[in-house]
Formats: C-alpha cells, structure tokens, sequence
C-alpha cells in the first residue's frame, strides 16, 4: 500500500514537471516544482488512504503547495502563482468530468425508460458536483495562504469603516 | 537629452508593454497591479491603470514636474508563458533593491520578452509523461501509460501545429484533443488495459485551461468581477472545446458504460 503512495507520488511530480514545461516555466524553478507536486501527491494520495474524502483530501493537498509556494518564491524571487499552479494541475477532477459528459451524452442520445434516465441524471449530478467541489477546492487552497498573508488582503478589510461594509 | 514629457510618454508605453506582457503570459489582476506599482515607485510616477483581457488604459502622472498622459494599448493574444511573469517579477525586486535607471528597466524587459520558449520536442515529451502520469493517478495500469502517451504526443503536436498556422485557439484545441483522444481509443482496442475508460479521459487533459480558470477565481476573490467573469468564460469555452471533442470520440466507439 506504501508503495502505491509511493508510486503515484512520483507520477503527480512527473505531471507538475510536464505542466511546468507547457507552462515555459524557467529551468530553474522546474525540480522545485516536482518537489512541491510530489509532497502534494504525497498527502493527496496518503488522505485517500485514510477514508478522507477526496475534496478535503484535494484542499488539504492544494494548501500544503499554496504554503510552500509563498516562502519558495521571495527565494527565487518569482511569483507563488509560477509555482503552485502547476503542482496542482496534476490534481484536476478529469475523471469526474469524463464521467460527467458521458452521463450527459447518455442523456443526450440513449432511449430509456424514465427511471433509467432518473439514474443517470443522478449519476451526472454526483459526478458534476465531485467535480465542481474539488475544482473550487484547489483554487482555495492554492490561495488560501495569500489570502490570509499577504500585505492588502484580508487584513485591509476593517468592518468599523463604512465603505467596507456596502 | 529627452524632454520631460517624451520621458513620461516612453515611462507610459513601457508601463504598458510590462502590463500587457504579464496579461498575455497568464498573470493574474493583482499580480498585475503589485508589479506596475513597484516599476512606477521606482520611477517617480503616479500611475493608474484600467485593467482589461483585450485592453489597457494607463494614465501617468510625474511627480516632479507634473506631466500627464494617457496611452491605450490592445493586447496581442494570450499565451501562458511564466518565464515572462518570473522573470518580470525578478527584475521588479532586483529595480527596486539597486534603485536602476528608466533605460535600464528597459533593457532588461526587452530581453525578457526575447527570451526564447521551451524547445518544441523538449514540450511534446514531458507533456506526455504528465498525460500518461495522470493516468496511472486515475488509477490505469502501464499499458494504459503507452497508449496515454502516444495519444497526448500525437494530440499536442497537432495543437502546437494549429496554433502556429495561427487557427482559432478553440478551434486548436478541438482538433488536438480530438486527436488525442482518438489515437488513445484506437490503440485501446489493440492493448487491453486496466479501467480503458480513465485512459481515453486522462487523454485529453493535457488541453485543461487550469490557469485561466484558477486566475478567475482568485481575480473574483479579489473583486476584479470583470476580468473574473471573462477569465471563466475563456476557461469555459476551453472545457466546451474539450468536451466537444471527446463527446464524438465516446459515440464513435459506443462507450457507455456507466
């Protein structure tokens, strides 16, 4: 079972190594990025393997590349985006999607008896919804840390003035 | 000897290249922004931008002598391209640390934007690693890695063609995923794999629009509504081109399995 981890880790670098490259992100920030994708694969796949659903398992996988890619950056001077994006693309829902359209094309050209069809409604339903919540959870996660740190984020916001409040 | 006011048209268009470059290149609003910020500090101007997918309004203001103006400037199409944004970002901190010159800000954005992509080859194969790599994530065996791979080589190559044909980039990805897909499903049939239905879908994800869509998010985050709302329509369009395409490859071969 480790070695599974183990395994699909490797490949989640290789995938950031890959987007990184269709991406043209410098050379010098391309092992970076499969560390970061590897350590998310890492906590993604390790998640899974303890019952975590798979949209925590995405957020928390999405914040951990979201808190690495801050401190990295002001290292190698570029920006958190340059290097987080690409270490969670790895984490894309295309399988919910895939399952999503073929439900929508079942719908779309299949001749079935209303129960039949009331399934695969529900069917796309779960599937878009896996999909839609794990694709919103990468988004946060990656920018979680910047928003909650960095200079004119959250902190700007001050709820005794008015025009913050309209 | 420049006059002042050309000094301030010039500061304006090379404001407006860096802000145009960071667009293009996949940046998000207040990336944009940050940047444009640190470059006119350092120039000792008030600068205030109007930020737009297809255009950008600058109005400059000197703080020494002041000299106004305002420059429009249409954006070339958008490319993802993050050696611009690193780079732009490396010559922001390093300007602002050794206090450089106007011309030698310049100098070094016009090598940034000479800087050369990827090779092309280099692209195609770490591409389809990560193609292939998605699916052995999505839970394929090595059989499906081959027929993966090949699929998203053939599949990009035909996009990159497209794209230096100058085609519609939709319409590019249409035809590259279409590709991909299809050499996936062929070879399927001649190497029986593990879950066959996760090859044919990780086939496809080489064309995700993940910048764009994670762009949107953040720009909405941040209250840039319009170039949110514009940034997810793009990523849209780029999954309705994704899903066109597969949807044919799916009736094609009658998968339907559920």
């Amino acid at each position: 079972m480790y070695w599974e981890i183990i395994e699909k880790a490797f490949w989640s670098g290789i995938v950031g190594f890959g987007f990184a490259t269709i991406f043209n992100v410098p050379y010098r920030l391309l092992l970076a990025i499969f560390v970061t994708s590897m350590l998310a694969g890492i906590v993604k796949f390790g998640t899974l393997y303890f019952n975590v659903n798979i949209i925590f398992a995405s957020l928390f996988a999405a914040s951990l590349v979201g808190f690495i890619s801050i401190p990295y950056s002001r290292f190698k001077h570029t920006s958190p985006f340059v290097i987080s994006i690409p270490s969670v693309i790895g984490m894309i829902p295309g399988y919910f999607g895939y399952q999503t359209l073929l439900g929508i094309m079942h719908l779309a050209i299949g001749h079935k008896t209303n129960s039949q069809d009331i399934d695969t409604l529900l069917f796309i339903t779960h599937n878009a919804i896996n999909m839609f919540f794990v694709l919103a959870s990468l988004s946060i996660g990656v920018s979680l840390p910047w928003l909650i740190f960095r200079e004119k984020g959250l902190k700007k916001i001050k709820l005794t003035n008015e025009n913050d409040l309209m | 000897m420049r006059s002042s006011k050309k000094l301030t048209n010039e500061m304006a268009e090379l404001l407006l290249k860096i802000s145009a470059m960071l667009m293009t290149a996949g940046a998000n609003t207040n990336r944009i922004l940050l940047i444009i910020n640190k470059f006119s500090v350092l120039m000792h101007v008030d600068a205030q931008v109007f930020i737009n997918h297809k255009a950008f309004i600058i109005s400059l203001t000197d703080k020494h002598n002041g000299d106004k103006t305002t420059q429009v400037k249409r954006l070339p199409a958008h490319i993802i391209n993050f050696n611009t944004l690193s780079g732009l970002s490396q010559i922001a901190v390093l300007a602002k640390k050794e206090q450089w010159s106007f011309d030698k800000i310049k100098k070094e954005v016009e090598i940034i934007d000479n800087q050369k992509p990827h090779s092309r080859w280099m692209v195609l194969i770490a591409v389809s690693f990560a193609g292939a790599g998605l699916s052995i994530l999505f839970g394929s065996d090595y059989y499906g890695f081959l027929s993966v791979f090949i699929g998203t080589f053939l599949g990009l190559f035909i996009k990159q063609a497209f794209h230096h044909k100058g085609f519609n980039t939709y319409l590019g990805t249409f035809a590259g995923t279409f590709i991909s897909s299809l050499s996936t499903a062929l070879l399927l049939t001649f190497i029986p794999c593990k879950n066959p239905d996760v090859a044919i879908a990780t086939s496809v994800l080489f064309s995700v629009p993940g910048v764009p869509l994670i762009n949107s998010f953040t720009d909405l985050m941040d209250g840039y509504f319009i170039t949110g709302m514009v940034r997810f329509i793009h990523g849209l369009l780029y999954v309705l081109s994704i899903a066109a395409a597969l949807f044919i490859i799916l009736y094609l071969f009658n998968i339907q399995r559920l």
